[in-house]
């Protein structure tokens, strides 16, 4: 059975598309699934771009996930919570698709996304482009059939060396196997780099929680977000964490992922302790 | 029609914004970053990161930075095929370049170039130019 637009997406509809310029929708999270983290909710706005900025390009390009200003995390989701997306575009051609995005349940802002920046690469590498057209025909018309995803792994890593509160070393196996890698993409299968997000917040999240004091820590922001290669299935990645500002109530960790030399993924995580 | 010339002070004048956008793209401290720095040599840069610093420095100053723009520039006059042969620059292409890229040391030319190659010569100052030249044409 085919994974495509049911294992890893998070656009149920679009409401409106003034193509390439700005983009408003909706996805309605599961109820059957036991957790839907913040990093898919970033997810979510960033898929609903790539469908205004395909379409600027006739289908031809699809963006992969790049860069991101900031993240702020500014509520929380559950199951059966129905998001409303929105993204601003200020550049969607063959070369990237520049946006701005917002996440909504009940009206109030769960996740904004500032300053991304998605490198567009040819479709035909990734997916069929007459799939993604007609998906794209679907979500603007009758919308898709909801609930179809049935969530993804907990991923965590092996800790192998670090200094309590200060820095942190670890270790994450791709799978070699998953459903996700079915949609994500379906001629070209690559760990989704918000799923990466994910980790490095929980890996940000641990290093604070050796900190003193009482309270427990959540993320507000990552910034300065930037994936500079793809992940194929099966590739065992090197984490490392340190701490770069801390006070009382906030902290500043900065995340970096590897493989071998190669810098795979760059971030800033701030976070407060409540 | 020829182009305006870029002065030594104008490049000075946005030089510090330009050199802190890079060090925060890159991730480096700011001293690293120096006018002549290679940023692909030097400092690392992949393509996601001239993606990120041309997307930084449209914002910072306000102007739209056409991919291509600096190689454009740099071919003048010549057709795409008089500046380029199955991906290696020719001769004439090669002379233009060097001509334009003043701010790339003599040393780091070196002939036959691939086209491909050309980014590796983008520096700091490269980076300054292109603001000052869309600045200019606004």
């Amino acid at each position: 059975m085919s994974e495509q637009f049911k294992a890893f997406t998070f656009v149920d509809s679009i409401h409106s598309d003034e193509i390439g310029v700005k983009i408003t929708g909706a996805y309605r999270i599961p109820e059957n699934i036991g957790q839907f983290p913040l990093s898919l909710v970033a997810e979510a706005i960033g898929q609903l771009a790539a469908m205004s900025s395909m379409k600027a390009v006739d289908f031809q390009f699809r963006p992969v996930a790049g860069i991101a200003g900031a993240v702020d995390f500014t509520g929380s989701v559950k199951p059966g919570d129905t998001l409303e997306l929105e993204a601003t575009l200020s550049k969607a051609d063959d070369e990237s698709v520049n946006y701005d995005g917002i996440a909504k349940v009940n009206g109030e802002p769960v996740v904004v996304l500032h300053d991304s920046l998605g490198p567009m690469v040819p479709m035909v590498d990734f997916a069929d482009p007459a799939d993604v057209s007609a998906r794209y025909d679907l979500l603007i018309g009758e919308g898709a059939e909801p609930d179809v995803f049935g969530g993804v792994p907990e991923f965590t890593y092996q800790k192998t060396g670090g200094e309590a509160g200060a820095k942190s070393e670890g270790q994450f196996e791709i799978p070699s196997e998953a459903s996700f890698f079915g949609d994500h993409f379906p001629r070209k299968p690559v760990f989704p780099g918000t799923l990466l997000m994910n980790l490095n917040l929980k890996f940000a999240l641990d290093l604070v929680s050796e900190l003193e004091g009482d309270g427990i820590w959540e993320a507000v922001q990552m910034s300065n977000v930037k994936l500079r290669d793809f992940m194929p299935p099966g590739e065992t990645l090197d984490l490392q964490a340190s701490v770069a500002e801390v006070s009382d109530h906030t902290a500043t960790v900065r995340v970096q992922t590897r493989k071998g030399k190669k810098r795979i993924s760059s971030a800033q995580v701030l976070l407060r302790r409540v | 029609m020829s182009r305006p010339t870029i002065s030594q002070d104008e490049i000075d004048a946005i030089y510090p914004q330009v050199a802190d956008i890079i060090a925060d793209a890159l991730g480096c401290d700011e001293d690293e970053v120096k006018p002549d720095s290679s940023l692909i040599n030097d400092l690392d840069a992949e393509s996601i990161d001239f993606l990120d610093i041309v997307f930084r420095l449209e914002r910072e100053f306000k102007v739209k930075i056409p991919r291509g723009r600096a190689v454009e520039e740099a071919r003048g006059e010549l057709s795409e095929e008089e500046f380029e042969q199955g991906g290696v620059v020719t001769d004439a292409g090669f002379e233009k370049i060097k001509g334009f890229m003043t701010e790339v040391p003599a040393d780091r030319f070196s002939s036959p170039m691939k086209s491909a190659e050309i980014p590796k010569l983008f520096t700091t100052e490269t980076f300054c130019k292109m603001v000052i030249r869309e600045q200019q044409g606004a």
